[in-house]
């Protein structure tokens, strides 16, 4: 396809992706249906007279008329401050599992009917939703600078959602994992996860309304680290809309605090040997004891900055997942927040009072920017004096990320959990979190 | 679209299934991003997919696929599935009877946006973008205009046939202000199924959101408590939407039996004024199909009227669970998805008071304007404010800012004690999530009302 393009445009690339998953799901506790998805895409990136241009489509046995919207749109297109990747060997990364490709659609049935069966055992009152699927990719990359590039990948995942109705108290919990190795995921541990919180929520406790200490688990956590996710990006730096802006080399947050950005570790579903732009993915400190130690960019942005890429031009959609149709942006692979030495339970039993915060409602709804939020607490314990008391209700939970993870960390967790796919992250304790409850 | 008929027909025939439908879509669409002085794309891009969802004894199968050549392949894959299905579920699935209708429905667009060069597109969005990022203080701006034209043919084994056309546009202009560490952004956005006419001489509004942005610079931060407030329309639009929208889509509730005792129609579930409308026909509005994805017709319905609940949203399978008639409300974002139970245009109807019957006895409490977004978790919710007011004394004072609202809707809905007369809908940029089918195009709206005893979260 780029042959057709030499002598047409000063630069070229193309991105291709076939791929399959088979989702099954399970409604009320039954299975309800299974689903075959089959799907194909294009996008291709051109520079013409200096100028970018873009477009996508899902016929791949029509390449002229992606050529053509392409070139038309390069006519209006920004001048592009950077050139396609080239020619470079990108790293080892273990992204493909041929155990997923051939594991049965029964297996995951089965898989979905121990899930609920386990979580029944302890409470067969409960409403339970589950979905499986796992899939396989194929990705192809070539650009006019010599890249050319292929990858298979794997996908497997699993999610969870368990409802207690009373009237006057409606529960809702969630558990979800993902991993491009079918090892990667131990069903019945997520389901013992589940219920182990769901222990927790058989009372309920009152709080106060006060500052207090909280303590974010590893999914909790994401409600401090999603701010980062802009602060950190080489784009929001370059417009100036991140707070870390011009403080590279400077302590930023507490020196406990150090966070890594890696495209690389084996089977993690955001890992691959390069990114969405055919950029070799690495492993990168973003966050080094405190100090603001690198941002992430993408070819563009990386241009803009006079910088180079880190490998982090990623094709994102709405919810996060990969999607080609989006052009490639700055978006993060896996992030590691380093451990403490305090395990979970000793951090409760360290705590005089305060929340333990697990899932909040409203995640992303607020000014990100600037570090804000402000979440309604959907799954979350009142302890005092190392005990759980119980489930609070009605209550928010509202600070300043920035802040908190300055001026008020008291400690990190030593066990490390995965997190929405995204992360792995201690449990995280603060103090002077404002919470306001009815 | 419509040319693939014949082929449609035929591969619904051959079916060994129960029940079989096929979907198929096609659209073309364009994008024209600005961020800050940077156009970041500019894309005219098109996509054709296809799902065929099999019925087999109770059990789903689905195939879904871009290549739309070999439909019949997909039919006899999504009838193996639904096969293997069968043999393990417990409670059998099926559809409430339904009507087989022929229908080819065209759309006509004031300026059709197809017929609009990608160069004028540009310039529009570049002109108040530019408008935004010449205000001292704002640094940084995004300005994304979006259009969509999908030709849908939907067709099932009982023998409907429809052809529809659905077009869609998005204008959002969003600024940041800057002022050293603090950060403060602005936004607007309008979504409708309408042309290019749409999105033309909002100028004003582009000042207005820059001038917002920077305003906001100086606002305070909410303190969190218990506060008497005023929802302005938008607010209170995406407040119905999603704290009792979301708890009357009958999917939730069909297999739940708990859910279903809370949420018996005839139960009140609020004040007397409340009226609480689920609308498929407003014209020109982003909910507005003719029909929905299983080839329902749309339906104007009450879910609660003065105060009582009248019915849920169905889909034609929990509308047979439930033994009620389906309300054309089964939606999918795209042909990636089946169809689930979803809003169109949802509304609170008018009362009848004033905004300065509102205020006026009023102590101490917010006036929220304009949504950041809302979710929910059917009884708890919350719902972000752009930004609000502090009302001292009935009447308005300083500019907040971070104002998130929380709640039981159970409670909260009896705790509204004025709904306005100024009723307004309109549709945003954005759309609903649920299911992983996120952005769907929805539109919400509502008068001004005021609730007692909201519960804001904030430092303390």
């Amino acid at each position: 396809m780029l042959e057709k393009l030499r002598g047409k445009v000063e630069g070229a690339e193309l991105y291709e992706i076939r791929g399959w998953e088979t989702p099954v799901r399970f409604h009320a506790g039954e299975l309800e249906s299974a689903k075959s998805v089959e799907y194909a895409g294009r996008a291709l990136r051109v520079v013409k007279g200096g100028r970018l241009g873009y477009s996508t489509t899902t016929d791949l046995k029509d390449p002229e008329s992606l050529i053509e919207s392409a070139l038309a749109s390069a006519q209006f297109g920004d001048p592009a401050p950077f050139r396609f990747a080239a020619k470079v060997e990108p790293p080892k990364v273990e992204c493909f599992d041929p155990e997923v490709e051939r594991v049965e659609i029964g297996r995951l049935i089965t898989m979905g009917e121990e899930i609920i069966d386990r979580i029944r055992s302890y409470n067969p009152d409960l409403h339970i939703e589950v979905s499986l699927s796992r899939g396989a990719e194929e990705f192809l990359l070539q650009t006019t600078e010599g890249q050319e590039l292929q990858e298979r990948a794997t996908g497997f995942a699993l999610s969870v959602m368990a409802q207690r109705t009373a009237e006057g108290d409606i529960l809702v919990i969630y558990d979800e994992a993902a991993s491009r190795a079918l090892k990667g995921i131990d069903h019945l541990q997520r389901a013992d996860s589940l219920i182990e919180r769901l222990r927790w929520c058989e009372r309920l406790a009152k709080v106060e309304t006060k500052a207090m200490p909280v303590l974010f688990t590893p999914r909790g956590a994401v409600v401090l680290l999603l701010p980062l996710i802009v602060g950190l990006s080489g784009k929001s730096v370059f417009f100036g809309i991140s707070p870390l802006a011009g403080k590279l080399g400077e302590v930023a947050f507490d020196p406990r605090l150090t966070l890594t950005d890696d495209g690389t570790i084996p089977f993690a579903p955001r890992s691959s040997r390069f990114d969405d732009e055919g950029v070799p993915t690495s492993k990168k400190i973003l966050i080094d004891r405190g100090k603001v130690h690198q941002f992430l960019y993408d070819l563009k942005t990386a241009g803009l900055a006079k910088t180079e890429s880190t490998g982090n031009g990623f094709k994102v959609g709405f919810l996060g997942g990969r999607d080609f149709k989006t052009p490639p942006d700055v978006a993060p692979a896996t992030w590691t927040v380093s451990p403490g030495r305090k395990g979970f339970t000793e951090m409760i039993a360290d705590l005089k009072e305060g929340l333990i915060v697990d899932q909040v409602i409203g995640l992303g709804q607020g000014n990100i920017a600037s570090g804000e939020f402000s979440n309604n607490v959907a799954i979350g314990f009142y302890v005092r004096n190392g005990e759980v008391l119980g489930r609070v209700k009605n209550t928010m939970i509202a600070g300043n990320s920035y802040e908190l993870l300055k001026g008020e960390l008291i400690e990190l967790g030593r066990e490390l959990e995965w997190a929405y796919g995204l992360l792995r992250a201690p449990a995280i304790l603060v103090d002077g979190v404002g919470v306001t409850s009815q | 679209m419509l040319e693939l008929e014949p082929k449609v027909r035929v591969a619904i025939a051959k079916s060994r299934a129960d029940y079989t439908e096929i979907r198929l879509e096609r659209e073309q669409r364009t994008q024209v991003l600005f961020q800050r002085d940077r156009l970041e794309n500019i894309e005219a891009s098109t996509e054709v997919g296809g799902l065929v969802r099999c019925l087999v004894d109770g059990g789903w199968g689905i195939a879904v696929f871009n290549s739309l050549s070999g439909l019949e392949k997909k039919v006899e894959e999504a009838y193996r599935i639904a096969r293997a299905v069968s043999a393990k579920i417990g409670e059998r699935s099926s559809l409430a009877p339904l009507e087989p209708v022929e229908d080819e429905v065209r759309v006509r667009l004031g300026k059709d946006f197809r017929g609009i060069p990608l160069a004028k597109k540009k310039e529009l969005v570049e002109r108040y973008n530019k408008i935004m990022l010449s205000k001292p203080k704002v640094v940084s701006t995004t300005t994304r205009y979006t259009d969509s034209f999908k030709e849908w043919l939907f067709a099932n084994s009982e023998g409907t046939l429809i052809f529809e056309e659905r077009p869609d546009i998005t204008l959002l202009l969003a600024a940041t202000a800057r002022e050293d560490d603090n950060i403060q952004r602005a936004f607007e956005s309008i979504g409708e199924a309408r042309g290019f006419e749409l999105v033309e001489g909002l100028e004003g509004k582009a000042e207005e959101v820059a001038n917002r942005a920077v305003a906001l610079l100086s606002a305070k931060p909410v303190k969190g408590g218990q506060y008497t407030v005023i929802l302005d329309q938008d607010l209170a639009g995406v407040f119905i939407h999603e704290a009792f929208g979301h708890l009357c889509e009958a999917d939730f509730t069909y297999k739940n039996e708990r859910m279903r005792e809370l949420l018996q129609p005839g139960r009140e579930f609020g004040v007397k004024e409340l009226n609480v409308i689920e609308d498929g026909y407003l014209p020109g509005l982003r909910g507005n199909y003719r029909y929905d994805d299983e080839g329902v017709p749309r339906r104007r319905m009450y879910l609660i009227k003065n105060g009582v609940l009248q019915g849920l949203m169905h889909s034609r399978e929990t509308a047979a669970k439930l033994g009620a008639l389906p309300t054309g409300n089964a939606r999918a974002i795209s042909y990636r998805f089946e169809p689930i139970v979803r809003m169109r245009n949802t509304y609170i109807d008018k009362g009848s008071h004033t905004f300065e019957e509102m205020i006026r006895g009023i102590d101490h409490g917010i006036y929220a304007k304009s949504a950041f977004g809302g979710q929910t978790e059917f009884e708890q919710f919350t719902f972000s404010a752009a930004y609000a007011y502090e009302i001292e004394h009935g009447e308005l004072g300083a500019m907040l800012r971070d104002v998130v609202l929380t709640g039981n809707v159970f409670q909260i809905l009896r705790d509204i004690d004025m709904i306005g007369n100024d009723l307004q809908i309109k549709g945003g940029a954005g759309g609903c999530g649920k299911g992983g089918q996120m952005p769907l195009p929805v539109t919400d709206g509502a008068p001004h009302m005021r609730v007692q005893n909201v519960t804001i979260g904030g430092r303390a």
